[in-house]
């Protein structure tokens, strides 16, 4: 990939920044040039994250750069420490400190002594690799270091084939009468994913209404220090994207935390989403939400017969998704459940260590000229992707941004879900639209 | 954090000679200054016809996009500022194939007249030659192809990006005959038509030449030594009007953003001798009308107290503009200082000896607000929570596209509206 005409995919130092900012009543500081810090803060309030009192950097001269001078960075740690007196400062690596070695681990270990707040390093300059590893890596971290068990769960050792499955239910391991009952953590959530906040009202209201839980921590969204230590004690962890999977299966095997992998995208998919979870909890959904849920699966019904009735016509229903890997496996099961065809999946971010499912066409383009490519090429689509690839679709597709970057429009709303049952029903309202102008 | 040792770091202005010497407020710093990677990227928007290739990481990259696609003078979404951005290879390897292939790209599918290479602070430290990659890509392609370097750590600010970007295009200069032009360098902001500068000089039937940065081409930057002088509107653009004036005997006048009607009454003066016209009528009628609101203002801005943030005018002759009127400097926030003996400065020191700091950290300052208490602040604040602490923001940046007496006028203006709103907020301080 040479020459880049929109935007790149954002770095492992980007997430990280962004999941970090999410955490409220600790200190992100950066040891790098001011103007990356300034620069950010426009992206960051695209994602409706304010970083006024919670974000500093240290700035750097032309000194601290060839004589490897770490002054600036001791002091801004103390000053933090004594101005602000937060319970953790995030010390984070910069492009430029990671080019030139900076040992940032060791200055906090020495430095730890000096001040009240604990401090973590992150030592991600931006060169590991794209935001879904720095995703991992950092939800990995704070669990690691942050998460604590209130309710004093028993340490269990997982075996191989606890480690080697996606799902953990409650009845799997022991040790579930040590938790709190009636709390529910999210994992992935990120503020990358758009409509994130939506997403996690509309959980919050089917975990209440199908099982009457509430939540507890949003690991890398909105949490406090409070919630992220007390995330062993929950019932159950409900993990929407594969980067928080590491953090699950350690709140698994530390604090016996079962765990749901997966997002609650459609109808079918909403009520697969919450059986897994009733096992995982140990008890049924409620009536309300299963005759909800029967009621308004017959709408997809509807839907399902126009995908026959065009089927015979000179453009059959098809579907392009771009966007994250969980975001097109939840889209994808959404267009299953409509019967329209998935014929082009793009997802931006490397596809390394991944395991897609055989029914499924996701490609990782090799360069943008040849993504671009592929979306120029698309006609009669049923579009959900970001506001750059929707842009590059011809005028015969019919688009609905799903993710980020937005380029074209703001995210205000917080009651405009892509998941779960309303999420479905606003979806069903861009089909709608597609069916109207499908030849 | 604690005002009182906050501002015990600092140091006073008579004390300091540099800006080396200014301790910042904190080591901690928010939100910190732009880098000069952004001043170039505001620089190359005026230039109409060439095209920005950042080199630098997905994070630079990502936010200087991100940053064009709402201007459309860049030509939003598929504008013309693109990227060649590096991963761990390319650190370790060098930038020079990925550069080589981007262009040859670029020129397949842009064809621009000129190209600006915008290095960022990463690939200062591996120490990539951009500087001959640019002049080979410009001899393959036989187009001007500009290499920028914008490493942030060697800079205070994104200012020296919009210098070395407009200094570059020298290189695109060629001699020409002398013609009754004026060119217009280093206007950041607004649009130099809208301005009484520009209006005056309309009157006198100067036409305008080349505006660098402010929207120009170029071809208009080729033919700008045809200029009879350049009006340089910010000290950015010195370098390249020195350049020219060596190459091509071009004179010019530095015509800031300037609050002092004096001041701007003498570089009229001075830039019409140049042009070899009278000094047009109206610009008198404009120092008169400015000359009168200064002396309507002065008994309501005497003994008004304020801290100096960031303005769109001159740092230094605003403050000592304020000082010579009455109004008391308590803290100013610079990212230069004038060598000792400069006439501004020294106006400040006669009469008052404020403390001195750099700007762009205003998350420390809520602390020193507390302590210093003044009635006004100059610069861009959260003005809900300044008027909790009974300070009144005065919104400078009114000035941003003026030139001439009208920037005196409404800076003076708004200096008096905001100092009666700061006395209002002393009553009802006083009352509670």
């Amino acid at each position: 990939m040479s020459l880049c005409r929109y935007l790149p995919v954002p770095s492992d130092r980007m997430a990280i920044m962004w999941t970090l900012l999410g955490v409220e009543d600790g200190i992100v500081l950066e040891y790098g040039p001011a103007g990356t810090t300034h620069y950010c803060v426009s992206l960051f309030a695209q994602m409706g994250i304010s970083p006024d009192q919670n974000l500093f950097t240290t700035h750097m001269s032309e000194d601290d750069v060839i004589m490897g001078d770490v002054t600036r960075l001791e002091n801004a740690i103390c000053e933090i420490d004594e101005g602000y007196h937060p319970r953790v400062i995030f010390v984070i690596a910069s492009a430029v400190t990671s080019v030139i070695g900076t040992d940032l681990a060791g200055v906090c270990k020495y430095m730890q002594s000096q001040v009240s707040a604990r401090l973590i390093p992150v030592e991600n300059g931006g060169f590991s690799g794209d935001y879904t590893l720095g995703l991992s890596k950092i939800y990995t971290l704070l669990v690691r270091e942050l998460a604590g068990a209130k309710a004093q769960s028993v340490p269990h050792k997982l075996t191989a084939n606890e480690m080697s499955a996606d799902k953990k239910t409650a009845g799997d391991r022991g040790g579930s009468e040590t938790r709190k009952p009636g709390t529910y953590n999210v994992l992935g959530a990120s503020a990358g994913a758009y409509r994130i906040s939506s997403d996690l009202w509309e959980i919050e209201d089917l975990m209440r209404r199908a099982f009457g839980l509430t939540r507890g921590a949003v690991l890398g969204v909105h949490s406090s220090l409070d919630q992220l230590s007390a995330m062993g004690t929950a019932q159950v962890n409900l993990v929407l994207r594969r980067e928080a999977l590491e953090a699950a299966r350690y709140l698994w095997e530390v604090y016996g935390v079962p765990y749901v992998y997966g997002a609650p995208y459609g109808y079918e998919g909403t009520q697969k989403w919450l059986e897994e979870t009733a096992k995982a909890v140990g008890y049924e959904m409620s009536l309300e939400v299963k005759t909800w849920l029967d009621a308004r699966k017959s709408q997809a019904a509807t839907f399902r017969m126009y995908a026959s009735m065009y089927a015979a016509r000179p453009h059959q229903p098809s579907a392009a998704i771009i966007g994250d890997f969980d975001t097109i496996l939840g889209f994808s099961s959404i267009c299953r459940e409509l019967e329209i065809k998935p014929d082009l999946c793009i997802c931006p971010h490397t596809l390394k260590n991944t395991d897609i499912p055989e029914d499924l066409d996701i490609r990782h383009p090799a360069s943008e000229k040849e993504q671009i490519r592929w979306l120029k090429s698309l006609e009669y689509h049923l579009v959900f992707g970001d506001d750059v690839s929707l842009h590059l679709c011809g005028g015969t597709n019919t688009g609905l941004c799903v993710s980020f970057p937005l380029v074209s429009h703001v995210q205000t709303a917080e009651h405009l879900p892509f998941m779960g049952i309303r999420g479905m029903d606003f979806i069903l309202e861009t089909v709608d639209r597609y069916y109207q102008v499908l030849e | 954090m604690d005002g009182d040792k906050l501002i015990g770091r600092m140091k006073r202005l008579a004390d300091v000679k540099n800006i080396k010497e200014v301790t910042p407020l904190s080591s901690a710093i928010f939100p910190g200054s732009h880098c000069p990677l952004m001043g170039a990227m505001m620089a190359v928007k005026g230039i109409r016809d060439s095209i920005l290739l950042v080199v630098g990481t997905d994070e630079c990259t990502y936010y200087t996009k991100n940053t064009t696609i709402s201007n459309s003078a860049f030509g939003g979404l598929d504008g013309r500022c693109l990227s060649v951005v590096l991963d761990q290879h390319d650190i370790t390897f060098g930038c020079r194939d990925k550069l080589y292939d981007a262009f040859s790209q670029l020129m397949e599918e842009y064809s621009p007249k000129a190209v600006f290479i915008v290095t960022t602070c990463v690939v200062e430290i591996t120490g990539d030659d951009v500087d001959s990659m640019a002049e080979d890509l410009g001899d393959i392609y036989r187009i001007p192809v500009m290499a920028v370097h914008t490493e942030h750590f060697k800079t205070e600010n994104h200012l020296p990006g919009i210098r070395d970007t407009i200094t570059a295009c020298f290189s695109m200069m060629e001699a020409r005959a002398i013609e009754k032009t004026v060119n217009v360098i280093g206007q950041r902001m607004g649009d130099f038509s809208t301005t009484e500068l520009y209006r005056v000089l309309e009157g006198a039937g100067v036409s305008i030449g080349m505006k660098l940065p402010g929207g120009t081409t170029v071809e208009e930057i080729r033919e700008a030594a045809a200029a009879r002088v350049n009006i340089v509107v910010n000290p950015i653009g010195l370098p390249l009007a020195k350049k020219m004036e060596s190459a091509f005997g071009t004179p010019y006048v530095l015509f800031d953003k300037y609050i002092d009607p004096e001041r701007i009454y003498s570089l009229y003066g001075q830039l019409f001798t140049y042009l070899e016209l009278p000094l047009p009528e109206k610009v008198k009628q404009l120092y008169v009308q400015a000359a009168e609101t200064v002396a309507r203002a002065e008994s309501e801005l005497r003994g008004i107290t304020y801290i100096y943030g960031n303005t769109p005018v001159d740092c230094f002759e605003l403050n000592a503009f304020m000082t010579k009127i009455g109004m008391e400097p308590l803290l100013i926030q610079t990212n230069a200082i004038p060598e000792k003996g400069d006439e501004k400065l020294e106006a400040i020191l006669e009469r008052y000896n404020p403390y001195v700091t750099k700007t762009a950290n205003i998350a420390p300052l809520q602390y020193v607000y507390d302590v210093l208490k003044p009635n006004l602040y100059l610069g861009h604040e959260y003005g809900e929570r300044l008027r909790a602490k009974g300070i009144e923001i005065a919104h400078m940046d009114l000035v941003s596209p003026m030139l001439g007496m009208e920037t005196a006028i409404t800076g003076i203006g708004e200096l008096v509206r905001a100092s009666r709103a700061a006395r209002e907020l002393e009553k009802g301080r006083n009352i509670r």
